[in-house]
């Protein structure tokens, strides 16, 4: 599903942000790309939705190798994934349903289809209740429940979520990560990156851990 | 794609309702520009409607020495009017130049009296196609007719036709500067204007991106709200230019004009006004293309 060959990504010319990154990933797998601050999960995550471009080696998603994508090819890449950010990145002037159902406007879907797929998914995350709200309205558990809508709404290849539960209490890090268990059940391969232990501890699966832009750990329990 | 176009209306909606501070600006900056441009066209407009109207005086005046037959002067109308140049002949008679002449005398049409129309020669007057009330039109004309040994006595008046030639260019080359500097300065404020709003949105327009939004799908929404914004700001524009325009030039250039032969100052026609609304769809979507063009590029 994923693989990355030697990847290496310079911001500047003495120091790199990711040295030397071999791995693979396979269909299916729930990966945590753990670390300290600086360790270059973020980095890997960008390289991965094609935010940025590695320095030097390859990265194949599924088949496709996207360090030689063509630009106008990356939107196209974007819609197999499905990514969750720290801070949401929900557009705050447009309702729940506008939020949710835009990756679905994009594909040029009918307006049935739409709304009868966006309240599916916003009733699997528990926001079915929620549809003219907007962002701002909810709390920041609820909001990030909309992103992770936003990113399954197109039944994704990959989840690729960064700090998803990074400002959120133990009771909402609990639910979301019962959505990215449902989601990995239903076959969407997740990598999440989390500096959070308590829950690998309390999730246990593969977890490659980065120190310094390395790979330091790769454990699968 | 019909399901894209209403997606696409109805964010570009959506967007300005969001947004109406910015929303207005837009409209402003456009209606304010297309407003000056509005002003300067009815005066050229009206200017120009002089010119058409000082161009039908363009004439040439062919006066016969001796009267001749009927026939002779009917082949003579048919051969000139055959010419590619020339709108129409009409035959002057003796009689019909003196009764001209008297009443351009007025009040002093005494002075004739004990004249006969004798005195007086008649004359063809030739009357040019609009295309060809030219210098060169006219000297095209008067070599052919000079080939007639009877027709030798042409006037056309030379000097004021070079004269009027001239005010033409001149006219017409400032309307080209004044036109296009103008045009060129609202692109600029517009796009400026338009750079604000999407300053004011980048996240939203990062985000669109990172869900897998390609920039043409991105871009078409903000395209269309300019060309909205575009299209208000131009009916703007056309409103308070009619209101200028009663209110403020039919009186005072009515004035200036009639001494030259305008009775009336006229309003943009529809074809102009259709113009104005076009170019304010044009300069604001194009204004929001050049803006976009910094805000919406995949990052890589």
């Amino acid at each position: 599903m994923i693989r990355i060959y030697n990847v290496v990504k310079r911001y500047q010319k003495d120091s790199a942000a990711l040295n030397d990154i071999d791995l693979r990933i396979s269909k299916g797998e729930f990966v945590y790309i753990t670390g300290p601050s600086g360790a270059g999960k973020s980095t890997l995550l960008k390289l991965l939705f094609c935010a940025e471009r590695p320095t030097r080696g390859q990265i194949l998603i599924n088949g496709q190798n996207v360090t030689r994508m063509r630009l106008s090819q990356i939107p196209y890449l974007r819609r197999k994934l499905g990514v969750v950010f720290q801070d949401f990145k929900l557009l705050n002037n447009r309702t729940i349903l506008e939020n949710v159902s835009f990756p679905l406007e994009i594909q040029g879907k009918k307006r049935y289809e739409i709304s009868k797929k966006v309240y599916q998914t916003l009733k699997l995350v528990g926001l079915e209740k929620h549809l003219q709200k907007h962002p701002l309205e909810l709390s920041g558990g609820e909001q990030q429940r909309v992103a992770i809508a936003r990113a399954l709404i197109m039944d994704p290849l990959i989840l690729l979520a960064d700090e998803p539960t990074g400002n959120l209490d133990a009771k909402v890090t609990e639910d979301i990560m019962d959505l990215f268990k449902g989601a990995n059940a239903r076959g969407t391969t997740v990598i999440m990156a989390t500096h959070n232990q308590e829950v690998i501890r309390r999730y246990p699966r593969r977890v490659i851990m980065l120190r310094d832009g390395r790979v330091e750990k790769d454990v699968t329990p | 794609m019909p399901e894209k176009l209403v997606y696409f209306i109805r964010s570009a909606a959506g967007n300005m309702r969001q947004s109406p501070l910015l929303c207005t600006a837009a409209i402003g900056t456009v209606a304010v520009s297309l407003t000056i441009i509005a002003f300067f066209s009815i005066l050229f407009f009206n200017i120009e409607q002089l010119t058409i109207h000082w161009g039908r005086q363009v004439q040439i005046k062919a006066f016969l020495d001796v009267v001749p037959k009927t026939e002779v002067l009917q082949a003579w109308t048919r051969k000139i009017e055959a010419f590619p140049e020339v709108e129409k002949v009409v035959y002057v008679t003796q009689m019909q130049a003196f009764e001209r002449f008297r009443e351009r005398l007025g009040q002093n049409a005494d002075l004739l009296r004990g004249l006969t129309s004798q005195i007086l020669p008649a004359s063809l007057e030739i009357e040019l196609k609009e295309q060809f009330r030219s210098r060169s039109g006219i000297q095209a004309v008067v070599e052919k007719l000079r080939q007639n040994q009877n027709l030798q006595d042409l006037h056309y008046g030379q000097d004021w036709l070079e004269r009027f030639e001239s005010f033409v260019t001149l006219l017409k080359f400032s309307a080209g500067i004044l036109g296009s500097f103008l045009l060129f300065a609202t692109v600029f404020i517009v796009s400026n204007t338009i750079k604000l709003t999407l300053y004011a949105r980048r996240d939203e327009l990062e985000i669109m991106s990172l869900v897998g939004g390609t920039p043409l799908f991105i871009k078409t929404p903000y395209i269309f709200e300019g060309a909205f914004q575009g299209a208000f700001g131009a009916l703007v524009a056309l409103g308070s230019t009619y209101l200028i325009y009663q209110f403020l030039l039919k009186k005072s250039l009515v004035t200036l004009l009639f001494t030259m032969g305008v009775k009336d100052i006229v309003f943009l026609p529809l074809t102009y006004q259709l113009t104005f609304l076009l170019t304010g769809v044009f300069l604001g979507a194009v204004g929001s293309m050049v803006s976009l063009r910094k805000f919406v590029r995949i990052r890589y």
